[in-house]
């Protein structure tokens, strides 16, 4: 009886709370939402900064789009490149990605899967209108004119990316802990200077019985680190490899010439730059190649090292996790007293030049590819960046983008010479030479010779893979151009504009004969008899 | 005097027959003119079911579609050059297009390559039109490989010659312009003497137009080599231009420093000569 009379009751109830709700759904209804198109940006920033700018520089883009939203995606670096060539095998990458040239066994991406971005740069920002750089084309609003891109595009001509930022190699530094061991804030401008406060920071931890050393060491800072010294170190012997007259040397040019037998490991000035390398290492603490990134972060923000050699990229992280002031120092320079490689150098080396990087593409298979041109234009317009340096703290890489003094001191003149490419920039195989041999410097029974003997006789097959890969990576781009290019001559006759088609016809087959002949000469040193034994 | 007249003659042939053969042969009705841009494009258009009234342009579509998506099976390699062989019968800009593109499938997208058979379909071509765009583009693909096909032992002036024999068939300033930079960028690969390169580098620089790092590059190297091979003032002058044209360069400072070399170089001369 009592469950009869409390039956429409407990109807009610349910009745008024699927009403409750359908009226809940209508007017919470993501309306606008629903309507938007989303533009997705991956990318492995994981530092401070970047992430909080483009959310900044996202937040604006929407104002002014509000039909268009984007979504930001950070994956760890550590598993970027597989996630990035799972998402564009299965076409489901998203729109805008970010891409660099020297991440290893991805060199075919941008062929295969990255829109170019070639006639949209050739064009005026639109996003630039009112600004300092209105009618210009956006691809000279950038500080470099994209140089990176105009050096490593698959497709000579074509541009497949924009980039974000620029920056340079730094010695950041604790400043309390300098002028403890010093008495002052100057940080050491040679490596001679280097060197005698190195010897002060182990006098004065052996004093306190404090693990103190003068560099924090990880595995990835040592790869800069050694890089930057090892061409510094060799820049004479640059002068005698550059044999196409181009003042500095191209991965190819490295590659072939060690083919060629005109260098080796055993070579004294490279021996001399090996010795700076141990000098080097020995300012870290032991085992560090066995550390990541993060730790030698750690170690210079607990105070334990005295300075952190790292890229400007961290400048924002460190700057805001340490508790004591940071100077930021150029990098010591070699010079013609030195010790061990004044003979071999021409003069100072360049520690960051104004080439510009954080490099985004547009993905072929993206389904939203005009808006997210539109939030490219967007990003990298005199606004964009201008909010997106402001908010991250990294330098911008558009011209006549204001910077504060922190920012600005990030960046380096033209001061020094650019070497191109080191000894170990042929490609990804000579790359992990270095970093699979370095720990022969700190073994009791290694040292310089034992690592020098050791890189000749592995980097014979590394040259040759790294030079297969260039060859693969050429044809790879000269192939799928053939059908471009009969498409475009096949428009000349049905199209107006005939002009701009034939042009892009001009270009194209351009880039693919450049392609072609590259493709063709690597080839030929591959056929030809390998020298390497000159010594 | 004769010498002038005759070459003045046979420049202006040239030019006439280049023009003539421009001129609009194929139209395409809407629906392939999408399918032709998409495929300009690097994307690929959806086609209607193949059919035996597809007209030659339509094949050549077909065709060109398949060839945007490289590695070529055998089993399409296969089709697709007996497709091309039949539309070359044709006359026609489908039919000089199909032999170029015959020619491309033998010698790039064939694998192993056949550069023999290549080499005769673009010879075949340039007989049939030399003054068309595919013979023109052709005879700069056949210069490519003279110059990295030639048999081992060759010798070098052999190989250049080889190679340069093509630039006086080449009418459209772009081709021309990039079988030029080819042959001197080879030249510095094979040794030869910069006497030889340089020129080479300066007539692709003069036609202009080139994209990406390349007028850069040239500027570099015309300037750079010039000064290994004595030509102080050619040298200073691209050094100059360099710095003038090339404002964001990263190797400003490098440049800046080798003139000072230059300047010393040439203090060095006049103080021998004095």
């Amino acid at each position: 009886m009592m469950a009869k009379r409390r039956f429409p009751l407990i109807l009610a109830v349910v009745a008024s709370i699927y009403l409750g709700s359908v009226a809940w759904v209508l007017v919470h209804r993501p309306d606008s939402e629903d309507e938007r198109v989303t533009v997705r940006i991956a990318h492995w920033q994981v530092e401070v900064g970047p992430s909080q700018g483009f959310a900044a520089v996202i937040k604006r883009f929407e104002e002014l789009n509000p039909e268009i939203r984007v979504k930001q995606l950070i994956v760890p670096p550590v598993v970027y490149k597989q996630w990035l060539r799972a998402n564009l095998a299965g076409e489901i990458a998203p729109e805008i990605v970010e891409y660099g040239v020297w991440l290893n066994g991805m060199t075919d991406v941008p062929v295969k899967y990255f829109q170019p971005l070639t006639e949209q740069l050739e064009r005026p920002n639109p996003y630039n209108e009112g600004t300092p750089l209105e009618s210009i084309p956006w691809l000279e609003t950038f500080t470099d004119e994209l140089s990176e891109q105009r050096l490593n595009s698959p497709e000579p001509g074509q541009y497949f990316a924009i980039t974000l930022t620029r920056g340079s190699l730094r010695l950041f530094c604790n400043r309390e802990l300098l002028r403890e061991i010093t008495g002052s804030e100057e940080i050491p401008k040679t490596m001679i200077e280097f060197r005698e406060l190195c010897e002060k920071v182990a006098t004065f931890g052996a004093a306190r019985d404090r693990p103190l050393m003068p560099l924090a060491g990880s595995g990835f800072n040592a790869q800069f680190l050694m890089n930057t010294y090892l061409g510094g170190a060799t820049s004479k012997l640059r002068v005698e490899l550059d044999r196409d007259g181009l003042l500095s040397l191209r991965p190819l040019n490295i590659l072939s010439s060690y083919r060629e037998g005109r260098w080796s490991f055993q070579r004294p000035e490279i021996k001399a730059a090996l010795q700076l390398l141990a000098e080097l290492q020995q300012q870290m603490r032991p085992g560090y190649l066995q550390l990541g990134r993060d730790e030698a972060a750690r170690e210079f923000l607990r105070g334990d090292a005295l300075f952190i050699f790292s890229g400007t990229w961290d400048a924002t992280s460190l700057r805001k996790e340490a508790r004591f002031p940071i100077s930021v120092g150029r990098c010591p320079q070699l010079t013609a007293d030195d010790p061990v490689v004044g003979p071999n150098i021409l003069g100072r080396f360049s520690d960051g030049s104004n080439t510009t990087g954080f490099g985004l593409s547009l993905t072929k298979s993206g389904q939203h590819r005009p808006e997210a041109i539109k939030f490219m234009q967007f990003l990298a317009s005199y606004e964009g960046n201008s909010i997106f340096s402001e908010v991250s703290g990294w330098p911008p890489s558009v011209k006549e983008v204001p910077m504060r003094p922190e920012i600005a001191e990030l960046l380096s003149p033209a001061d020094g010479y650019s070497n191109g490419s080191g000894v170990f920039s042929g490609g990804g195989n000579c790359r992990a030479l270095l970093e699979r041999n370095l720990h022969l410097l700190a073994r009791h029974d290694g040292g310089v010779d034992q690592l020098a003997d050791a890189l000749d006789e592995q980097m014979p097959a590394a040259v040759q893979a790294d030079l297969q890969a260039a060859a693969r990576d050429a044809w790879l781009s000269v192939l799928p151009q053939d059908s471009r290019i009969a498409a475009l001559g096949l428009l000349l006759d049905g199209v107006d504009g005939a002009a701009r088609v034939e042009l892009r016809r001009e270009r194209l087959e351009a880039g693919q004969t450049q392609s072609e002949a590259r493709g063709m000469l690597i080839e030929v040193q591959l056929q030809s008899a390998q020298s390497v034994g000159t010594k | 005097m004769n010498s002038v007249f005759f070459r003045s003659t046979i420049a202006l042939v040239l030019t006439l027959s280049w023009l003539a053969s421009m001129r609009a042969e194929t139209v395409l009705s809407s629906d392939l003119q999408e399918a032709v841009k998409d495929l300009a494009d690097g994307t690929f258009p959806r086609l209607a079911s193949e059919s035996v009234k597809d007209a030659p342009v339509e094949r050549l579509i077909r065709v060109m579609t398949g060839m945007g998506r490289p590695p070529l099976s055998r089993g399409d390699f296969e089709k697709y050059q007996d497709e091309l062989a039949e539309l070359t019968d044709a006359q026609g800009e489908v039919a000089e297009l199909a032999l170029y593109l015959r020619a491309r499938l033998f010698q790039v997208h064939r694998i192993p390559r056949d550069h023999e058979t290549a080499e005769a379909l673009y010879r075949e071509l340039g007989t049939r039109n030399p003054m068309s765009h595919w013979a023109q583009l052709g005879f700069v693909k056949l210069g490519l490989m003279r110059l990295f096909l030639s048999p081992k032992g060759i010798a070098e002036p052999e190989r250049r010659s080889k190679a340069e024999a093509f630039l006086p068939m080449l009418v459209e300033p772009a081709l021309k312009r990039d079988l030029h930079l080819q042959i001197g960028w080879a030249g510095l690969y094979f040794d030869w003497p910069l006497s030889e390169v340089i020129p080479h580098l300066k007539a692709a620089d003069e036609v202009g137009g080139l994209m990406g790092m390349v007028p850069e590059d040239l500027v570099l190297q015309i300037a750079e080599l010039s000064f290994r091979n004595g030509d102080t003032a050619v040298a200073r002058a691209y050094f100059e231009r360099f710095l003038q044209e090339f404002s964001t360069s990263d190797k400003r400072f490098n440049v800046e420093q080798r003139l000072v070399d230059v300047a010393n170089e040439v203090a060095l001369k006049e103080g021998v000569l004095r």
